[in-house]
C-alpha cells in the first residue's frame, strides 16, 4: 500500500510549485508537465465530490460541523483503500500525496479532523515569510494587501465557508497564518517535515530531496534537478500566459497572474512600513520560530536603545 | 394501509411510512416497487462484500449510517428500513431518504442513475450532469423560468423504452436550491420550506414539470470556464462519453465496485447513437446565466432539438 503524505500549507506558500515539481518527476518525455494536468498528487483533501462518493452521504445536507465529524473516517478509509481502477489514470507515484489547506483541527468529538496516524504517514508543511504571503494572498484573493493582512490574522477565516450556497469544496479552516503552522507543528499524531518556501528557492534540489526522502521516495538528485528545471518560474509564466492556469482563482482582475513573481523577499518593495509592522506584530512568535526575522520590531528596539 | 404516503420517483412507486417532503405525492398506485418503513436496523450485515466508513455492502443488502441522523438498511432494491437517532424529527430523516438513500436503492436495482438535473426541450429530455456544487439545479431552475419544464433535479434514472430508446424517468421532485441561487434567480416568492433546520437550502416549486418518461435529446457535462477550458459547447467522443457516464453516475464509486460499469458503457453507446453528449463549459457566475442559456438555445436549434420559433417564445420574459 502506498503511504499517504499530506502536502499542508497556508495558501501561497509553495505547495503548488512542489506539486508541479512532482508532476515533472514523472514526466514521460523531456517536455515540462502541463500545469493544467498535475497528476503527481491526489485531489485536494477538501474535495466535496470525493466525500459524497466514498461516504455515500450528501455533504450538501450537512452542516460544516457534521461534515467535519465524518472527515477523519473518510481520510483513514482513503489511505487504506487499495482498490485500483483500471480506467482511472493511476498514479505511478510511490507516495500518495494529498494537498490540503486545512489547519490541523479537532472535530467536536475531539478527533483530529485529518484522521490522525491512520490517515497519513506524515505531512510536509510548507511555510513562507508572512510578509511575502500577504502580497501574494492579496493577489490570489483579489483584495488589498491590508485586507490580506487582516485575513492572515483572522482565526475565523476559512475557504468555502459560505452557508448561502454550495461550494465545490468542503469548508477549510485556516485559523490564521501563525495558528495554521502551529496546528500542524503541535500535533503529535504524525511526523511533520517543514519546508520553507525560501529554501525551495535557495536550494531547490536539496529542499525537494529532503521532502521526498521524508515521504519515503528515494529520487535521485539528477532526476530532481531535471524536474526542478522544468518547473522554473519562467516556464510556469509561459504556460500561464498561453493557456491560463486552471487552479488559479477565477474572475480576478484582467492581467493578474497566479505565477506572479516566484520570488522570496519581494515584500521589501511591495509592502509599506506600516504593513510590515502590522504583520510582524500579528505573527512575531511564529515568525521567529520559523526563522523569519522581524525587521520593524528590531528597528523599534534599536530606536529605543538609541534614545534610551 | 393507513399512514402510508405514496410517491412516484425515478420510475418507481414508493410507499413510505413517513412523508417525504420534496417528492410529489400520488393518489393511488398498484403494488409499490419499494417500501420505506421505520424499524430495527442491524448493526452489521451478515455477509459483507465491502465496507466504507459509513456503509457496508452485501450481495443483496446494504447498510448506511448517517451519524446522529439515522441508520438505513436497504434490501434487494425493494425495502428501506430506517432507525433514527434519538430526537431526530421525521423531516430530518426524510430529507436523506428521498434523495441520498433512494439513490443508493436505484444503484442497488442496477438502474442507470446519473447525477443530473433534467429539463424538457422540444419534447426531449436534456440532462445537465455534474458533481454537487457544479450548478445543475441552478441551471435547470434558470431554464425553468424560461418555460422549460423540469423533469428531474439531482438524480436522473435512465431506462430504455419499448422501442429501445433511452428515456429519463421523472424524479417527481421539487427543485432544491441554495439561498444564493434563489436570490440571484429571483425565486423568493416560490421558496418552500428549508430542507433542514438551519440549512440555507430550500425546496422551490418549478413553474412546470413533466410527469412522464421522456426520450433523451442531449446530455451536457457541466464544466467551469477555467483554463484551459473556454466557454462553449463541444461534443464528447464515444470513449469519453462512456467514461463520463460512469464518472457522472449518482455515486460512481458504487458503479465501479459493483461491476456495473459495462451497463453504463452500453448505455453510453446507445445514447451516443440516439442523442448527443456534449461538454458545456460556462462561466461559473450568475451574471453569465443569460449568455449560457442563449448558447444552449442556439445549440438546440443546431442539433434539431427545438425549432427556433419555440425557443424565442420560451425566452420571452415571464409576466411579473
Amino acid at each position: 500500500m502506498r503511504p499517504t503524505v499530506w502536502l499542508a500549507s497556508y495558501p501561497k506558500s509553495g505547495n503548488t510549485w512542489f506539486r508541479i515539481v512532482l508532476a515533472n518527476l514523472d514526466s514521460p518525455d523531456a517536455a515540462p508537465a502541463d500545469i493544467n494536468a498535475l497528476n503527481g498528487s491526489d485531489t485536494i483533501a477538501s474535495a466535496r465530490a470525493r466525500f459524497d462518493n466514498h461516504l455515500l452521504i450528501e455533504s450538501g445536507l450537512l452542516t460544516f460541523a457534521e461534515i467535519d465529524l465524518l472527515r477523519p473516517g473518510l481520510y483513514r478509509h482513503l489511505a487504506a483503500d487499495i482498490f485500483e481502477d483500471p480506467f482511472e489514470r493511476e498514479s505511478r507515484y510511490p507516495v500518495r500525496f494529498v494537498k490540503t489547506h486545512d489547519a490541523y483541527t479537532l472535530t467536536n468529538a475531539g478527533e483530529a479532523m485529518m484522521g490522525g496516524a491512520h490517515a497519513a504517514a506524515g505531512a510536509i508543511l510548507f511555510v513562507r515569510d508572512p510578509r511575502d504571503v500577504a502580497a501574494s494572498l492579496a493577489n490570489h484573493q483579489s483584495v488589498t494587501i491590508d485586507k490580506a493582512i487582516g485575513l492572515m490574522a483572522d482565526p475565523a477565516f476559512a475557504f468555502c465557508g459560505s452557508v448561502r450556497g454550495l461550494e465545490i469544496q468542503l469548508r477549510q479552516q485556516l485559523l490564521g497564518w501563525s495558528a495554521f503552522a502551529e496546528s500542524w507543528l503541535a500535533q503529535a499524531d504524525i511526523p511533520v517535515h517543514l519546508v520553507r518556501y525560501e529554501d525551495l528557492h535557495r536550494d531547490p534540489v536539496g529542499a525537494v530531496r529532503g521532502a521526498l526522502h521524508f515521504a519515503g521516495w528515494r529520487a535521485t538528485d539528477a532526476d530532481i534537478a531535471e524536474a526542478v528545471g522544468r518547473a522554473s518560474i519562467e516556464e510556469l509564466q509561459r504556460q500561464e500566459a498561453k493557456t491560463g492556469f486552471g487552479e488559479a482563482p477565477p474572475y480576478r482582475e484582467p492581467g493578474s497572474r497566479f505565477f506572479r513573481r516566484g520570488k522570496a523577499g519581494g515584500w521589501r518593495d511591495e509592502l509599506t512600513a506600516q504593513q510590515v509592522l502590522r504583520i510582524e506584530r500579528d505573527h512575531v512568535a511564529m515568525m521567529k520560530r520559523l526563522g523569519y526575522e522581524p525587521v520593524r520590531e528590531q528597528e523599534d528596539s534599536d530606536a529605543h536603545r538609541q534614545t534610551g | 394501509m393507513s399512514g402510508t404516503h405514496l410517491y412516484r420517483a425515478s420510475g418507481l412507486v414508493l410507499a413510505s411510512e413517513i412523508a417525504l417532503p420534496g417528492l410529489i405525492p400520488i393518489e393511488s398506485a398498484d403494488e409499490p416497487d419499494a417500501r420505506i418503513a421505520e424499524g430495527n436496523v442491524p448493526s452489521a450485515l451478515d455477509a459483507v462484500l465491502a465496507t466504507g466508513p459509513t456503509w457496508q455492502r452485501g450481495a443483496k443488502d446494504f447498510l448506511l449510517e448517517i451519524p446522529d441522523i439515522a441508520r438505513f438498511y436497504l434490501s434487494g432494491g425493494r425495502t428501506i428500513v430506517f432507525e433514527r437517532a434519538a430526537g431526530v424529527a421525521d423531516r430530518d430523516v426524510a430529507i436523506f431518504l428521498a434523495g441520498n438513500v433512494f439513490g443508493i436503492l436505484l444503484h442497488q436495482r442496477c438502474n442507470i442513475v446519473l447525477h443530473a438535473s433534467t429539463i424538457v426541450v422540444g419534447g426531449k429530455a436534456v440532462l445537465f450532469c455534474g458533481a454537487s456544487g457544479a450548478g445543475k439545479s441552478t441551471l435547470a431552475a434558470a431554464l425553468g423560468e424560461r418555460g422549460y419544464p423540469l423533469l428531474t433535479d439531482d438524480q436522473a434514472a435512465i431506462r430504455l423504452d419499448d422501442a429501445g430508446r433511452p428515456t429519463v424517468q421523472p424524479d417527481g421532485r421539487c427543485l432544491r436550491l441554495w439561498e444564493r441561487s434563489i436570490d440571484a434567480l429571483g425565486l423568493d416568492d416560490r421558496r418552500g420550506e428549508a430542507m433542514r433546520a438551519g440549512l440555507e437550502k430550500f425546496f422551490v416549486d418549478p413553474l412546470r414539470s413533466e410527469a412522464d418518461p421522456i426520450q433523451i435529446g442531449a446530455i451536457y457535462f457541466l464544466m467551469q470556464e477555467r483554463p484551459p477550458h473556454r466557454a462553449g459547447i463541444e461534443p464528447a467522443n464515444l470513449v469519453e462519453a462512456a467514461q463520463l457516464l460512469v464518472a457522472n453516475a449518482y455515486r460512481p464509486m458504487l458503479i465501479r465496485r459493483m461491476g456495473q460499469r459495462e451497463a453504463y458503457f452500453r448505455m453510453g453507446a446507445t445514447i451516443a447513437s440516439d442523442a448527443g453528449l456534449f461538454f458545456l463549459t460556462r462561466p461559473f457566475r450568475f451574471d453569465a446565466m443569460d449568455e449560457t442559456i442563449a448558447g444552449l438555445e442556439r445549440h438546440w436549434a443546431e442539433i434539431g432539438l427545438a425549432d427556433p420559433g419555440l425557443i424565442s417564445e420560451a425566452r420571452r420574459p415571464q409576466p411579473a
